[in-house]
């Protein structure tokens, strides 16, 4: 011990600061937390009467009811995922050209690199229900307002990941076509878009399944399809028909997700 | 001579097949895409009279509404005089109160969420629980927690725990525990075995094997998505308020039903700055854990 503590200090006693910044940082984020718990008034009398409420409205949840509106209910869940379909389709049209310029190796300009990027950033931390109130405000209510909204948050998000993809691209395929003496736009086609389109339509099905979960979100606001429907029933507390439409979307979700799945397994 | 000739015709007969083939799928996928996008059209139900003449004029037109009616020369004067920036953030201190409890509800809600889906993700994990049934439980149940969107738990939540910050942080512990739940899990999976055995060689009971083998290995990566959770979290606190969960949701929602909209855009800067600024920071911290991950 008495040789290791000469040869090694550290290793024996380490300093005090490592020691106990873990401890300190644990004290930090608990401190921080029970302080946010008392400024949100998250207290015991709180938690329990909702509990109690809460175990109310699950029993009313038993059986799921369809409320003699199965047509309706399936109807608003095909709808919602046509406003997913063309949500998506809309804002990946409008991330194309977005991508391509943001990506570094086909727009060599710096600051418009630059600019586009931090533009997209400021942008994508704008979720798709805040688009919704604006939009249903401005256009009114249904599919197409909810449409926009998706659209409108997801072109950041598709236009930052085409650019990334876009930069992972080969350069070797690209310069095999340029020696051939192709102009820009060839080098493009045959050099670049049959390596980053594979990706691109992954990253589409992708956002097709998150777009779809927030259709629903979209809808609650009054941007038309099943969130408008259930929000309704929420309202009015007919929770049996609630219970029936979330059973159901999460079927449907989960039948979306391994299309998706599958699609993109072929896809790359 | 002649045999050359056989082969030539052999390959280009090949390679047109093969060219059809190709041309066959592009048809098909293309016809699907197409059918998919008429039939969402279709359930959708937009016609060209329903948009109406000039839809992004009126979209145009509407976001000019947003603007503030600022006036060069009193910028910067006081609060009552129209025109300056302190009129249009009239109520600052009230939105920044309201943005500070929507970053606790995110924060109470990920931490809780962590801690809920910490223990359980060594269940889902295959390298280190062994009990299928246990494990399928486990992963279902966070799956059907991932599914279900925010809003409509928060709806039923501000049903139970009546309208304000509580249902929203109690949502976000529920819908991020699932997704944490799966990463967690998976990380874990990605994690080395051997060190989890070594443990067990040396004695230790599952519990002592799961702090000692496996913690330490995931434990960055857990922490990183801990982090981006939070980030998330941030933006969806803010959208989950308008349903009636407390924070900057509601002076949102509230903007808008009184057709305040230069208002409505006041706040929304404030909130993109905050999510940006806090992006920004957990960017760094990412890095940070992620990096010491590279090194050891």
């Amino acid at each position: 011990m008495a040789a290791a503590l000469r040869i090694n200090p550290q290793a024996v006693r380490p300093p005090l600061w490592d020691q106990w910044k873990y401890w300190g940082l644990f004290a930090a984020v608990l401190a921080a937390f029970l302080a946010a718990v008392h400024d949100l008034g998250i207290g015991y009398a709180v938690l329990s009467a909702g509990v109690l409420k809460l175990g109310v409205i699950l029993e009313a949840m038993w059986p799921p009811s369809d409320g003699e509106a199965a047509v309706r209910i399936w109807f608003a869940i095909a709808q919602t995922l046509g406003m997913a379909v063309l949500g998506t389709t809309f804002a990946a049209l409008m991330a194309v050209p977005l991508g391509l310029i943001a990506a570094r190796n086909v727009v060599a300009n710096p600051a418009l690199h630059f600019a586009i990027r931090r533009i997209m950033d400021l942008f994508r931390g704008i979720p798709a229900l805040i688009w919704a109130l604006i939009l249903v405000a401005a256009i009114g209510l249904g599919p197409l307002a909810g449409i926009l909204a998706l659209a409108f948050a997801d072109i950041p998000r598709l236009g930052k990941q085409f650019a990334e993809a876009m930069e992972n691209i080969d350069e070797r395929q690209r310069d095999s076509i340029r020696a051939t003496g192709a102009s820009d736009a060839m080098v493009l086609r045959f050099g670049v878009l049959p390596q980053a389109l594979p990706i691109w339509l992954s990253q589409c099905l992708y956002s097709l399944e998150l777009n779809f979960r927030s259709a629903v979100v979209v809808g609650v606001v009054g941007g038309g399809g099943i969130g408008f429907e259930l929000q309704e029933r929420i309202r009015i507390y007919a929770y049996d028909e609630v219970a029936y439409i979330i059973i159901l979307y999460v079927i449907t979700v989960s039948l979306l997700d391994l299309l998706s799945a599958r699609l993109r397994g072929n896809l790359i | 001579m002649q045999g050359e000739a056989a082969i030539l015709t052999a390959f280009e007969g090949a390679w047109l097949s093969q060219r059809r083939q190709v041309r066959r799928v592009q048809i098909f996928t293309l016809t699907g895409v197409v059918v998919v996008l008429a039939l969402s059209v279709w359930l959708s139900g937009i016609t060209a009279t329903n948009i109406g003449d000039g839809l992004f004029e009126r979209i145009g037109h509407f976001f000019y509404r947003m603007l503030p009616h600022l006036r060069w020369d009193s910028l910067f004067a006081s609060r009552e005089t129209p025109g300056s920036l302190l009129s249009w953030f009239y109520a600052l201190p009230l939105w920044l109160k309201a943005i500070k409890e929507t970053v606790e509800m995110a924060f109470v809600g990920t931490l809780l969420a962590g801690l809920i889906a910490l223990p359980l993700s060594f269940g889902a994990a295959a390298n280190v629980n062994r009990r299928g049934v246990l494990r399928q439980v486990i992963r279902r149940g966070f799956d059907t927690l991932r599914t279900i969107p925010e809003i409509i738990l928060a709806l039923i939540f501000a049903a139970a725990f009546s309208i304000g910050p509580v249902a929203g942080a109690l949502t976000l512990t529920i819908s991020s525990a699932g997704s944490l739940g799966k990463l967690f899990s998976e990380a874990i999976e990605n994690g080395d075995v051997r060190a989890v055995e070594s443990v067990r060689a040396a004695g230790g009971n599952w519990l002592l094997q799961m702090r000692f083998g496996m913690l330490p290995q995931v434990l960055p990566q857990v922490m990183s998505y801990w982090l981006l959770r939070l980030e998330m979290n941030v933006s969806i606190a803010a959208a989950l308020g308008v349903v009636g969960a407390g924070g900057i949701g509601v002076e949102l929602d509230q903007a808008i039903s009184f057709t305040d909209f230069s208002t409505y855009l006041a706040i929304l800067l404030i909130l993109v700055c905050i999510i940006f600024a806090i992006d920004l920071v957990s960017e760094q911290i990412r890095h940070r854990l992620i990096g010491g991950l590279g090194k050891a």
